[in-house]
C-alpha cells in the first residue's frame, strides 16, 4: 500500500510538472512581451530591470528550469494589475474558492447521491421520470445563467439575501462575532445554491447508473436472501458497493468545479480564484493568469490524490 | 525700523485673516460613515496616481500646498487658500516664491511636516526612475530649496500666468521620512507605497485590493478633522452594479450614473441625482503612425481625408440621444464646454455621409464586393480599444462600427481593463482609441493633450507627457504659447479658440461627447457643492446629520479595525 | 445503423430533443435570409432604439436598434458552427489519441496518459482565459481551434479504455497473426467498435461547447461585436435594468434550450446505442468540462 502511494505521489509530482511546463510555453509562445504591462509611466530601464530579475534575459532551457523551480517554490512572479506578488494575491483568494468548492461538493455529492439511489430504487416510476427530466434541464443550464438568474431572483427582485461579496464590505470588521457568522454564512447561501444546482445532476445520474448496475448484482441478492431488510440492502450494502466509483468521479470532475467556480465567482463577486481567471481577459495580466492555470490544476492534482487515498481506505479490492 | 513694524503688523493682520479661514469646523455634529462605489484605485502613491479614484484617496490623505478655490482661477496667486504653507511670498522679479509651512502641520505619524519634504516631492515627481505623470506639468519649476525648516523656495525658470497653480495644484506633498528610504526605481512596486502616509484630514487605514479601501478621521489634523467618522471605497468594476448599490443604500455615492436608469434616480427615496459637469471630455482618436512601427505613418489614417472622410460619417447628435437621452452634451472641439476658454462657434466636420463616400473615394479606397474599401491591396479595416469602465463610450463604439460600415471601413472593437486601456493609451498601440481627456481649467491643460512638447511615447526611451496620440502643428503650439503666457482672459481666449480650430482641421479625431455626468448621492448626506475639477475635493466637509444616520453611520470612531 | 434510429425514434424525449436540432439547424441556415434585417444594421438608433416585440421586431430590438430575432439567428449560426466544429475537432484528435495510446500500451501507453493525466488536471476555463489573455485577440476560427483543441482529453481516455478491452479480443489476435497492419487493424477492427461511445460523448459535448462559448461571451472573451452570438448578446442584455426584458430573455431560452436539446440527445444515444457495446460506461459531468469521462478501473492505476 504504501509502494502504491508513493508510485501516486510521484505521479501527482510528474503532473505538475508537465502542467508547469504546458504553461511555460503557452507564455513563451504568446505574443507580446509579460513585462508591457499596465497602467503606469513605468520607464524602460525599470521594465528591463525585471525582466533581468525574471531571467528573461538567459537562455530559454535556464529560463525553463527557473520557471519550475519558481513554481515548486511558490513563486509565480509580480502581479502588476494586483501590486503584489502573484503567490499572495492567489493565496487570498484561494482558500475563498476552496471554502465555495468544498462545499459545494459536499452538497452536490450528499444531494446527488440520495437522488440517484432514490431513483435507482424506483425505476420506472414517476418520480424517477419527473426527476430526471428535472435534472436534464437543471445539467443544461449554463453555469452563469443559473447564477444570474439566483442572483436576480433572489437578491434584487426578492431581497432576501446579500448581492455580492463575501462578506459586508462596510461594517464587517465592526461586528460582534456570531454577527460575523451570520453575514459569511448570509453570502454564501446563493453562490452556493447556484454551484450545487448544476453540479448535482451530474452526480445523480451517475449514481443511479451505479447503482443501476448493482442492484441486481449477486452481492446484493445475497444481502437480501441473508433476510437484510430492502432499506438496509439499498442503504448498506448496494450504496458502500456503488461508492467507490462516486470517490472516482468527485477526483474526475474537480476542474469543473473549478472551471464552473469562474463563472459562480464572477456573478456573485466572490473574490476566489476564479474571479481572479474571469477577470484576467481585460486585465493581461500574465503572471496571474498562468498562476491560476498551474494553482487550480495543483488543487485538481491534489484533489485526486484525496480522492485516491479515500477510495483506498474504502475499498479494500482496489488496494491491490 | 518702523516699515518692518508695519510689516508685521500687516503679517500679523493677514495671518489672522487666512487662520479664520482654516479655523477647525465645528465638530459636535460630526460622524457617519460614507460609502462609495467606485472603480479600484491603481495607486496610492501621489507622484504616481494617474486614475480619479486614486486621486480621490491621495487628496484625502495628503495635502497640496495651497488649495485652488472652487472658482477655479488659474492665472496668479489669488484663486488659492493656504493649506500646508500657510503664506509665501513672492520675490520682487517673481522667478521664485517662498512657502512658508503651517507649523502645526503634522504627518499622521506624528512628524512634522517641513520644507525638505516640499524639495522631496518635487525631486520624485521629476526623478526619471520613477516617470511620473505629473512631470510634462511641472517643467516651468526649475527647482525646490530649503531656506529653513519650515519654508521652501520654489524657483522657475519664466513667469507664467499659471505659475503659482503649477506649483500648488500639481505637487501633492509627501513625506520623506517615510518613502525616502526606498530607491527611486522600486517605488512602483514597493508595497510602502499602498499604505500612504499624508497630513490630510483623513487617515489611511487599509486596502484589501479587489474589495475595499477605508479612510478614517485624523482627529489630530492642524486643520481639525473631518466631519465624516470613516470613508469606505468598495471596488466596484461595473457601472450597473454600482447603480444597484446606491439605490439600494449600500452605497452612499456613485459617479456617472447610468443614464438609462436616471428615471429611478429621480423618484427614488433613497439616493438623488446630483448634476456634475466636470472637464472632461471624450473623443475617439485616431493613430496618425503604425502602431507596429511607431515611426512609420499609419497605413489608413495617415491620410486626412480617410481621417475627415469618417468624421463626416458620424452622426454625432443622434448617437448623443441615443445613448445619453435628452443628457447628454456634445462636443465642439477638444476641450468641454465648462472651462472658461470654450468656445461653441467652431466649425467642426458636418454629418453627411454622401460627402464622406465620394471623399473616400477620390482618396482612392474603392469598395470591395464586401462593401469594404480597398486601396492598393489593404483592407480599410482598423480596431479601436475601448476602455470597459465606461458604458458610454463602449456604446459609442458599437455606434460607431455601425456608422463606419455604411461608409465601408470595418471597425473592430477590443474592451480593455483599466490597466492595459491606459498602456495601450500612452504607448501609442492603437488604430484607434476611444479616449476621454479630463483637462485643467486653464488653458495650459490643452497643451498636455495637444501640444507638442508633451508628445508621450518617444522610441525607446519611454512615456513623458500625455499627448500619447503624437499630435504635432506648430501652429497650435504657437497659438497654445499665446494663450497660456498672456495675462488677459479676453486674448488668452482667443488665442486657444485659434489652437482649437486648428486642432479640429487636422481632424485627429473626431469629437463626441462632454463627460456631463450625473452622480448619485444618498440623500441622508450633505454635501457642499461638488467643485468641478474633483468633486472629491470637500469630502472632509461632508456631512451625514446625526437624524439621518443608520447602523453603519454608529460605528464608534475609537473602534480599532483588525 | 437503421435499428439504431428506429430505437432512438421510440424514444418521445429523443423525438422532441432532434426535432428541435432539426429547428435550430434549419432556422440557422436560411432563417437570416427569410428575416427583412440583417443582424449588425442600427436601424435608427433615435427612435427604434429598445422596442419591446412588435409586429415589425417580434423579438424587439435592442439598444442599438438592430433586430433581437436577426440577431438570434445569426447568434444560432456561431453557436452551431463553433459547437460542431470544435467537437469535431476534439473528437478526432481525441481518437486517434485514445487509440494509439490504448493500442500501443506498454511504456508509450504510460507516457501518453501521463502527459493526459496533466492536461485533464487543468480546469478547461481557465486554460481557455489564459490563452485567451495571453493572445490579445482571437477570431471566430482561432475560437473554434482553441476549444476544439482544449476538449479532446477526455474522449481519449474512453476510447482508450475501450481499445484496451477490444484489443484482447480474438478476431484482433487473428488479424494480427495474419500480419494485417496496425493501421488497417486500428481503422478497420478497433475503431468501428469503440466508436459508439464517441458518438454519445459527441454529442453531448455540443451543448457544453456551446454553453461554454456563451459563458466566454459573458465574460467578455468571446465573439466581439457586431457579431452576435447568444452569449455576448446576454451579456449585453445583463447591462440594462428588467425594463427590457426581450433583450436578456430569448437567447437565454435559446441557449438552454438548444443544451437541453442536445444533452436529451445524448442520454437517448446512450440508451439505445447496445450497452453491451459500451465497454466501459459513458458519463458525462457539468457543463464547463466539454468531455465525457469514464470512471477507469483502477487497473490503470
Amino acid at each position: 500500500m504504501r509502494r502504491q502511494l508513493a508510485a501516486r505521489l510521484g505521479q501527482s509530482l510528474i503532473v505538475v510538472v508537465l502542467v508547469a511546463t504546458i504553461s511555460f510555453f503557452v507564455i513563451r509562445l504568446a505574443p507580446g512581451d509579460p513585462f508591457s504591462f499596465a497602467g503606469e509611466n513605468i520607464p524602460f530601464s525599470v521594465r528591463d530591470h525585471w525582466r533581468h530579475v525574471f531571467g528573461f534575459d538567459k537562455p530559454l532551457l535556464e529560463q525553463f528550469g527557473r520557471y519550475v523551480l519558481a513554481v515548486f517554490r511558490g513563486d509565480f512572479g509580480y502581479s502588476f494589475s494586483r501590486k503584489g506578488d502573484v503567490s499572495s494575491v492567489i493565496a487570498d483568494a484561494l482558500p475563498r474558492t476552496i471554502l465555495l468548492v468544498g462545499l459545494a461538493v459536499f452538497l452536490s455529492f450528499a444531494i446527488g447521491i440520495a437522488a440517484g439511489v432514490l431513483q435507482a430504487t424506483r425505476r420506472g416510476s414517476w418520480f424517477d421520470r419527473v426527476s430526471t427530466g428535472v435534472l436534464v434541464f437543471f445539467y443544461s443550464l449554463p453555469d452563469f445563467w443559473a447564477a444570474l438568474m439566483i442572483l436576480f431572483l433572489f437578491a434584487h427582485r426578492w431581497r432576501l439575501f446579500p448581492t455580492a461579496g463575501i462578506v459586508d464590505p462596510v461594517s464587517y470588521d465592526y461586528w460582534p462575532p456570531w454577527r460575523q457568522l451570520v453575514d459569511r454564512v448570509a453570502h454564501l447561501v446563493l453562490p452556493l445554491f447556484a454551484f450545487t444546482l448544476v453540479t448535482v445532476a451530474a452526480v445523480a445520474r451517475f449514481q443511479r447508473a451505479a447503482m443501476l448496475e448493482i442492484l441486481p448484482s449477486d452481492y446484493v441478492r445475497t444481502a437480501r436472501a441473508k433476510g437484510v431488510p430492502e432499506q438496509g440492502v439499498v442503504w448498506r450494502h448496494a450504496l458502500r458497493t456503488a461508492l467507490t466509483p462516486m470517490v472516482t468521479l468527485l477526483g474526475l470532475m474537480l476542474p469543473a468545479y473549478l472551471g464552473g467556480a469562474v463563472f459562480i465567482e464572477k456573478v456573485f463577486d466572490w473574490p476566489g480564484l476564479g474571479s481572479l481567471a474571469a477577470d484576467a481577459i481585460q486585465k493581461r495580466d500574465y503572471f496571474l493568469v498562468t498562476a491560476t492555470v498551474i494553482v487550480g490544476s495543483i488543487v485538481v492534482v491534489i484533489g485526486n490524490l484525496m480522492a485516491d487515498l479515500l477510495q483506498m481506505a474504502l475499498d479494500p479490492r482496489v488496494r491491490e | 525700523m518702523r516699515p518692518s513694524l508695519i510689516f508685521v503688523a500687516a503679517t500679523t493682520l493677514l495671518a489672522a485673516c487666512s487662520a479664520g479661514d482654516r479655523a477647525p469646523k465645528s465638530t459636535q455634529d460630526a460622524g457617519g460613515t460614507l460609502v462609495l462605489a467606485l472603480p479600484e484605485p491603481q495607486d496610492l502613491f501621489p507622484p504616481l496616481v494617474n486614475e480619479a479614484a486614486g486621486r480621490l484617496v491621495t487628496d484625502q490623505v495628503f495635502d497640496r500646498l495651497a488649495e485652488i478655490k472652487p472658482e477655479l482661477a488659474t492665472i496668479g496667486d489669488k484663486g488659492f487658500t493656504p493649506r500646508l504653507a500657510k503664506s509665501w511670498k513672492w520675490s520682487a522679479d517673481s522667478l521664485s516664491i517662498a512657502f512658508s509651512i503651517d507649523p502645526q502641520a503634522r504627518w499622521h505619524d506624528g512628524k512634522p511636516v517641513l520644507a525638505s519634504d516640499v524639495r522631496y516631492t518635487f525631486r520624485i515627481i521629476t526623478d526619471s526612475a520613477v516617470g511620473s505623470p505629473v512631470a510634462p506639468l511641472v517643467t516651468n519649476i526649475d527647482s525646490v530649496s530649503v531656506r529653513d525648516s519650515l519654508t521652501a523656495v520654489v524657483w522657475f525658470k519664466k513667469h507664467t500666468p499659471a505659475q503659482f497653480y503649477d506649483v500648488a495644484y500639481q505637487l501633492v506633498i509627501i513625506p520623506e521620512h517615510v518613502y525616502g528610504k526606498i530607491p527611486p526605481k522600486e517605488l512602483h512596486t514597493s508595497p510602502v507605497t499602498r499604505m500612504p502616509v499624508g497630513s490630510g484630514r483623513f487617515r489611511f487605514v487599509k486596502w484589501e485590493p479587489g474589495v475595499r479601501l477605508e479612510l478614517v478621521s485624523d482627529t489630530a489634523n492642524y486643520r481639525g478633522r473631518a466631519l465624516l467618522d470613516r470613508v469606505i471605497l468598495i471596488a466596484t468594476p461595473e457601472p450597473n452594479v454600482r447603480a444597484v448599490k446606491v439605490l439600494s443604500g449600500d452605497a452612499d455615492f456613485m459617479e456617472s450614473f447610468p443614464v438609462n436608469q436616471l428615471s429611478q434616480l429621480d423618484t427614488s427615496r433613497v439616493a438623488g441625482p446630483v448634476p456634475y459637469p466636470n472637464f472632461g471630455y471624450v473623443y475617439m482618436t485616431m493613430n496618425r503612425y503604425d502602431p507596429k512601427s511607431p515611426t512609420s505613418p499609419h497605413p489608413i489614417f495617415n491620410d486626412i481625408r480617410v481621417r475627415r472622410a469618417l468624421a463626416m460619417s458620424v452622426d454625432r447628435s443622434s448617437m448623443l440621444q441615443n445613448v445619453f437621452g435628452h443628457n447628454g452634451r456634445i462636443a465642439h472641439g477638444p476641450f468641454p464646454m465648462t472651462v472658461g476658454y470654450a468656445d461653441s462657434t467652431l466649425k467642426l466636420p458636418s454629418y453627411d455621409t454622401v460627402g464622406a463616400k465620394s471623399l473616400l473615394d477620390s482618396a482612392g479606397w474603392h469598395p470591395a464586393a464586401d462593401g469594404i474599401r480597398v486601396k492598393n491591396g489593404q483592407r480599410l479595416k482598423f480596431t479601436v480599444v475601448v476602455p470597459t469602465a465606461s458604458l458610454p463610450r463602449g456604446r459609442y463604439a458599437v455606434l460607431l462600427q455601425g456608422a463606419f460600415r455604411h461608409v465601408g471601413a470595418q471597425m473592430e472593437i477590443q474592451n480593455l481593463d483599466d490597466a492595459p486601456f491606459y498602456a495601450r493609451a500612452e504607448k501609442s498601440t492603437f488604430d484607434a482609441i476611444m479616449d476621454g481627456y479630463t483637462t485643467d481649467p486653464a488653458p495650459s491643460g490643452m497643451k498636455q493633450r495637444w501640444g507638442s512638447e508633451a508628445i508621450g511615447f518617444i522610441p525607446g526611451k519611454g512615456v513623458s507627457g500625455a499627448n500619447s496620440m503624437r499630435y504635432s502643428n506648430p501652429r497650435v503650439d504657437a497659438a497654445l504659447d499665446s494663450a497660456t503666457t498672456t495675462f488677459d482672459f479676453a486674448r488668452s481666449k482667443k488665442y486657444a479658440s485659434r489652437a482649437s480650430q486648428t486642432i479640429i482641421d487636422d481632424v485627429p479625431a473626431v469629437f463626441l461627447y462632454d463627460m456631463f455626468v450625473t452622480h448619485a448621492l444618498s440623500r441622508r448626506v450633505t454635501a457642499p457643492p461638488l467643485r468641478t475639477d474633483a468633486w472629491w475635493a470637500d469630502l472632509a466637509d461632508w456631512k451625514i446629520p446625526a437624524d439621518k444616520r443608520i447602523d453603519r453611520d454608529r460605528i464608534p470612531l475609537a473602534q480599532a479595525t483588525p | 445503423m437503421n435499428r439504431t434510429l428506429r430505437r432512438l425514434l421510440a424514444h418521445r424525449s429523443a423525438r422532441w430533443s432532434l426535432a428541435t436540432i432539426a429547428i435550430l439547424i434549419i432556422a440557422a441556415a436560411i432563417g437570416p435570409m427569410l428575416v427583412p434585417y440583417e443582424c449588425h444594421t442600427q436601424l435608427d438608433i433615435v427612435r427604434l432604439q429598445n422596442q419591446p416585440p412588435s409586429w415589425a421586431h417580434p423579438l424587439g430590438t435592442d439598444q442599438f436598434s438592430r433586430d433581437v430575432l436577426a440577431r438570434l439567428l445569426c447568434g444560432a449560426r456561431i453557436s452551431l458552427a463553433v459547437g460542431t466544429l470544435a467537437v469535431a475537432m476534439s473528437m478526432t484528435i481525441g481518437t486517434v489519441y485514445g487509440l494509439i495510446s490504448g493500442y500501443a500500451g506498454g511504456r508509450v501507453d504510460g507516457a501518453m496518459m501521463r502527459v493526459l493525466d496533466a492536461f485533464l488536471s487543468i480546469p478547461r476555463v481557465m486554460l481557455v482565459i489564459a490563452v485567451l489573455t495571453l493572445w490579445d485577440s482571437v477570431s471566430l476560427a482561432g475560437m473554434i481551434v482553441l476549444l476544439g483543441t482544449t476538449g479532446w482529453f477526455g474522449v481519449s481516455r474512453l476510447v482508450r479504455a475501450e481499445t484496451l478491452a477490444v484489443k484482447r479480443m480474438d478476431y484482433i489476435e487473428a488479424a494480427r497473426a495474419l500480419g494485417t497492419p496496425t493501421s488497417r487493424i486500428l481503422w478497420r477492427h478497433i475503431l468501428p467498435n469503440v466508436i459508439a461511445p464517441v458518438i454519445v460523448a459527441a454529442t453531448l459535448a455540443v451543448g457544453s461547447v456551446i454553453a461554454l462559448e456563451a459563458g466566454l461571451s459573458f465574460l467578455g472573451a468571446g465573439v466581439r461585436e457586431p457579431d452576435a452570438s447568444w452569449g455576448s448578446m446576454f451579456l449585453a442584455g445583463v447591462s440594462f435594468s428588467t425594463s427590457t426584458w426581450w433583450i436578456l430573455f430569448f437567447p437565454g431560452i435559446a441557449i438552454v434550450g438548444t443544451v437541453l436539446a442536445f444533452n436529451v440527445l445524448g442520454d437517448a444515444l446512450r440508451d439505445v446505442l447496445d450497452p453491451r457495446q459500451l465497454h466501459a460506461p459513458v458519463m458525462t459531468v457539468a457543463s464547463s468540462v466539454a468531455a465525457p469521462i469514464a470512471p477507469e478501473r483502477l487497473e490503470n492505476g
